[in-house]
């Protein structure tokens, strides 16, 4: 059992490699948890998963641009590589299925990629539909998989209004998936109206959205 | 006083009678798809097509401008991108063609060819500008855009990776944007040489909502500098998203006026600018002309105007479903609260 201090100190050194986009640092740091026998899940979401939590705030604050949160979620990712086959079975508590991807005619994936990560992180299995997906795509895939959650994003204006035609489709024939949107021209009104479950306006937002999705979804799957 | 003479006296820093309704972006409706029986697509790919519907916002809203091309592939397809145009889509549906297939996998990949005005769609809009100059030349000015630098990197190789370089690697990044300037100041050329009134550059992919404004000194803005040394005048440089931050910056570029979009405090950007900047603005395109009321659509002008601006231009390309009434209100009230 690793003491309680060395385990801070891993902890503390996989989430600052990953605010500093130092994938060295957070390999090592990650090899290090492995060794002294640390528990990988409490690695993913006490080290690295706090680190990208606090790049989500430096971006907020306009102290990181998009090209750092980039970076950094490389460096959680080199981190999860290393410990995600370490998690065992029995913790991963959410077993469900997202499906995302981002409306057709719109190319910008940075949005949905980096989301997708965070279900990763918490034990999604992905269905990853690209970008530019036709919209009846969303909602057979939703189907086919039994999705516990649809994610949808849209860069521009011109293809954000693909999002509420989805919406409407799969709520008709899928009414109990979640729901989650975002990308630049979509408000927390258009949101609500559309009738999303959550909605993130971009990507560090969308990150902390997903989160706390994952979190409520949890509950529920755990009853 | 005909548009062109108001839009050519607002470049020279004349005085004209009123505040000028006009832009350098993309303004083709879906009333104006419907005039001709167009679909979307079809108006990208023949230049007939594309000069009817260019004409179309003037035509039907007395906006202030005849602009083509209507999407950002243009100089991609050039340096060998391939383009999806969504062909499969019926009349109703307005979807703007994306790059399908990038055309460099690392920024040294980058070749420009020779003869550009002979690549890609280059004479489709060549051919377009000549119609437009036939068709309404004499009353509005005729005008296109080409992308910035930095966003035309976007269009050909990975953006994720090319935001990453932008950090690590930023030597790679800007002798790849230094190629790609002097290829867009050869293609201003070629434009102007056509007969466009004004060009506009759009350099979308650099506001501070992505980049630093450190980010943007370094590496963004010295081959911007380059590109308004070199284009022929007037220019305007566009940014959309956040960029009170930046203005100073992207009027230092050397454009003969600039252009923001609704994120931008425009009254911020004429106090730091000075009296002599010509900024043009601010209007949402979506917000404010799509989905607004005719009294949000009034006071979004009004403020505007109050803030400053030379000219007033939607912050992006006008959103195809525009209503009709809502281009009419637009246009009618810069007439009524631009009075000079």
């Amino acid at each position: 059992m690793v003491s309680e201090e060395k385990r801070r100190e891993i902890l503390e050194k996989l989430k600052n490699g990953v605010i500093e986009f130092d994938e060295d640092l957070v390999r090592e740091a990650a090899n290090e948890a492995l060794e002294v026998g640390m528990d990988a899940l409490d690695a993913i979401m006490n080290g690295l998963v706090v680190g990208m939590e606090k790049v989500g705030e430096l971006f907020d604050k306009g102290e990181y641009f998009v090209p750092e949160v980039l970076m950094s979620a490389d460096a959680l990712y080199a981190g999860l590589d290393i410990l995600k086959p370490h998690v065992r079975k029995e913790d991963i508590k959410v077993s469900g299925q997202v499906v995302i991807g981002v409306v057709e005619g719109d190319v910008h994936d940075i949005g949905k990629n980096l989301v997708k990560m965070m279900f990763e992180v918490a034990g999604f299995e992905i269905i990853d539909l690209g970008k530019d997906v036709p919209l009846e795509k969303f909602v057979e895939e939703s189907l086919n998989s039994n999705a516990d959650i649809v994610a949808l994003s849209a860069m521009m204006t011109t293809t954000m209004l693909g999002i509420p035609k989805v919406i409407e489709m799969i709520r008709e024939r899928n009414p109990k998936a979640k729901i989650l949107i975002g990308g630049a021209p979509v408000s927390k009104d258009a949101a609500e109206k559309w009738g999303a479950d959550g909605w993130a306006p971009d990507a560090t937002n969308a990150v902390k959205e997903a989160i706390e999705m994952v979190k409520s979804l949890k509950k529920e799957v755990m009853g | 006083m005909t548009p062109k003479e108001r839009v050519n006296k607002i470049f020279s820093g004349e005085k004209p009678d009123r505040i000028a309704c006009f832009s350098g972006m993309g303004n083709v409706t879906v009333e104006g798809l419907k005039k001709y029986d167009y679909a979307f697509y079809e108006i990208h790919l023949d230049a007939e097509k594309m000069a009817n519907a260019a004409c179309t916002s003037y035509e039907l809203y007395g906006f202030e401008c005849a602009v083509t091309p209507f999407d950002l592939g243009i100089e991609a397809e050039v340096l060998g991108a391939e383009m999806n145009f969504y062909t499969h889509k019926g009349k109703e549906d307005i979807v703007y063609p994306t790059v399908k297939k990038k055309a460099i996998n690392e920024p040294e990949d980058v070749d420009v060819p020779e003869n550009i005005e002979e690549k890609g769609r280059v004479p489709v809009v060549l051919k377009a500008i000549e119609i437009m100059k036939e068709k309404v030349g004499d009353e509005v000015p005729v005008a296109t855009y080409i992308l910035g630098p930095y966003t035309l990197a976007g269009q050909i190789m990975d953006l994720e990776k090319l935001l990453k370089m932008s950090f690590k690697k930023p030597d790679k990044i800007e002798e790849l944007l230094t190629t790609l300037a002097g290829m867009l100041i050869e293609l201003g050329r070629i434009y102007k040489d056509a007969g466009v009134d004004y060009i506009t550059v759009r350099e979308m992919g650099a506001p501070t909502d992505v980049l630093s404004p450190r980010m943007f000194k370094n590496l963004i803005q010295p081959p911007l500098k380059d590109m308004f040394s070199e284009l022929p005048k007037p220019t305007v440089l566009h940014i959309c998203g956040d960029t009170n931050l930046i203005v100073d910056l992207m009027w230092e570029c050397g454009p003969t006026a600039i252009s923001v979009e609704q994120k931008n405090d425009v009254a911020k950007t004429r106090e730091k600018l000075g009296e002599n900047a010509l900024i043009f603005g601010n209007i949402d395109p979506f917000g404010t002309l799509v989905q607004g009321s005719i009294e949000d659509i009034r006071s979004a002008v009004k403020k505007a105007i109050e803030g400053g601006v030379n000219s007033v231009w939607p912050g992006c390309d006008i959103w195809p479903a525009v209503p009709k009434e809502n281009m009419i209100a637009f246009v009618e009230a810069v007439k009524e609260f631009g009075k000079l």
